[in-house]
């Protein structure tokens, strides 16, 4: 039952393009990009997730990760005329050395202070990408990166860009999942949760916090790569601590730590302001008041509303059996 | 040769000296009190030997080896158990996977091998669920496995601390007021769990206030008082030594 809704499920994401060709034809392609943009978010508020969400650290530093993956592939797309095939995993190789070499400090600040020494890396990084413009071509920003060809397989149409983004959300999800599970997730919570304790437990509260963060980085490096092969300009705005905040968004009122929450987070708030567009003059103030509501009435995200919908649901059908 | 053993263990703070030159041994199978009045320094003895303070003199060996200054999270995975004074549990997890949290070092699992759910990792899943519920059965909170851990009463905590420390099976085990701030009824289920521990040949030091638990059920008692040990030996003893009744209540 399960499965077959699971298999179900996975063939109407594949088949979105025709979908959405035979439902909304005039609209086909928008519908597309905001349906990459929303699996490329999700994808990055799940990487994120495992940092904020897992271990509990509040990092502000993912936009200097993704905007390190993004810049790898773009300069080594274009300038160094590298194929996709390398240069997608020197942009997630690149992000995670330097979150890494970035962590090993950091973790030596607690709370607070470790969220305002990542907001200072991620503002330094901006500040590098928009002044070498020697090397990064700073505020001309990097233009022309090649759609992505691996062997015979080209990626470029909207449909091609979609299956490219469903497939990374999906492996994404799959290792968040493995990541957040038995074991290791189990650690990663008693780290979040009770530090002193998790050391009695014989775990290194250090070394979880590290491998979240390293893997959360790669992870948004990879990303980064696959954002800037899609939209195929790079500039150094695309790293602001704008991103920062719309991931927050997408995991905090989405539901941090749960997978389906962060899902729906993503696509809510990458497809909201793009609904909202029908009424532009007021449209973010619309977004901002929506946000407030959320926050009011739901503190603990989606997730928690999802949750009590469906345990309502539950209550009436088993007092009736 | 002992199981633990301190010699002239030592931790100052801003001067004040809060353990002083303390020799301690504990032999295999043994069940030992660390009793002394509040401020003595026995909290901070066990957080000097666990780990969580490094001592600026002495030595710490245990089996053998010597610990000195190596980290808690080290400590914990040569063998060495512990509960905290004040309750410490993850409260978000479930009683079960409070339990399941401290079996760390005996599931050894691949990534690959988790992501794609191996035969292997379901087996070792399983067998330390058997094993947690029956632990949870064993200190009575067998009907309380899935509940938050923070919807337990305090006494239910600190059964479930001590659950969970004996989750990996520690060749000692260190608790520190198991019966502090519990009602009778649970002190005198915590002296019957401690009991059976020593009996299925436990090795466990304990910090306790309460002397009735500790006349009770240790083999030995160790005071310590302003830091330095002024008495040890068989409880009866220990008790009309004129130095302990002195450190306890006053000339």
């Amino acid at each position: 039952m399960r499965a077959t809704r699971w298999v179900l499920g996975s063939a109407a994401l594949v088949a979105v393009p025709w979908i959405a060709a035979a439902v909304v034809p005039g609209q086909q392609r928008y519908v597309l990009h905001v349906l990459i943009f929303t699996a490329l978010y999700g994808a990055l508020a799940l990487s994120y997730d495992l940092v904020v969400g897992h271990v509990g650290s509040l990092s502000l530093a993912h936009p200097a990760f993704f905007g390190l993956g993004a810049y790898t592939l773009a300069l080594l797309a274009t300038e160094a005329r590298w194929p996709f095939a390398l240069a997608l995993p020197a942009g997630i190789a690149l992000a995670a050395v330097v979150a890494l070499a970035v962590g090993v400090p950091m973790f030596r600040l607690t709370e607070h202070s470790f969220a305002m020494g990542t907001l200072g890396f991620a503002i330094v990084t901006q500040v590098v990408a928009t002044n070498w413009v020697d090397f990064t071509h700073g505020p001309l920003c990097v233009t022309g990166i090649p759609k992505p060809q691996v062997g015979a397989l080209r990626i470029a149409t909207l449909p091609a860009f979609y299956w490219m983004g469903l497939g990374a959300l999906a492996l994404v999800a799959l290792l968040y999942r493995g990541l957040t599970t038995f074991r290791l997730g189990r650690a990663f919570h008693a780290v979040r949760d009770n530090e002193t304790l998790a050391a009695a437990a014989s775990i290194d509260p250090l070394r979880y916090r590290m491998l979240a963060f390293v893997i959360g980085g790669g992870v948004a490096g990879g990303i980064g790569a696959l954002y800037v092969s899609y939209v195929g300009v790079l500039c150094p705005g695309e790293l602001t601590v704008s991103l920062s905040v719309n991931l927050l968004v997408m995991v905090f009122l989405g539901g941090v730590g749960s997978l389906r929450g962060v899902l729906v987070g993503a696509a809510a708030f990458t497809a909201l302001p793009e609904i909202l567009r029908m009424a532009p003059t007021w449209r973010m103030v619309i977004y901002g008041l929506l946000l407030l509501v959320i926050v009011i009435r739901a503190p603990d995200g989606l997730e928690g509303l999802m949750r009590r919908a469906s345990s309502r649901r539950r209550r009436p059908a088993s007092s009736g059996a | 040769m002992a199981l633990f053993e301190t010699r002239g263990l030592t931790k100052r703070f801003l001067g004040v000296t809060a353990v002083d030159a303390v020799d301690l041994t504990v032999e295999a199978g043994e069940l030992v009190s660390l009793i002394g009045p509040n401020g003595s320094g026995k909290t901070t003895l066990f957080n000097c030997v666990t780990g969580y303070l490094a001592p600026d003199e002495g030595r710490v060996t245990f089996q053998g080896r010597d610990v000195t200054g190596v980290a808690a999270h080290r400590i914990a995975r040569l063998g060495i158990g512990r509960t905290f004074q004040l309750v410490s549990v993850f409260p978000r997890l479930s009683a079960l996977e409070n339990l399941l949290t401290f079996l760390q070092q005996h599931q050894e699992e691949s990534l690959v091998g988790r992501l794609v759910r191996a035969p292997r990792v379901r087996r070792l899943e399983a067998a330390a669920v058997e094993r947690a519920r029956s632990l949870l059965d064993s200190v009575g909170l067998g009907g309380r496995t899935e509940a938050p851990a923070g919807t337990l009463s305090y006494g239910q905590r600190k059964l479930l601390a001590f659950a969970a420390a004996l989750m990996p099976d520690p060749d000692l085990l260190l608790l520190d007021e198991p019966a502090a701030a519990v009602n009778p009824t649970m002190i005198e289920q915590m002296k019957a769990q401690i009991r059976t521990l020593h009996r299925q040949g436990k090795t466990v030091l304990l910090v306790e206030h309460n002397m009735d638990v500790v006349m009770d059920i240790s083999q030995r008692v160790i005071v310590l008082d302003h830091g330095q040990k002024i008495a040890e030996g068989a409880p009866e003893v220990v008790r009309r030594d004129p130095k302990v009744v002195e450190a306890y209540f006053g000339r």
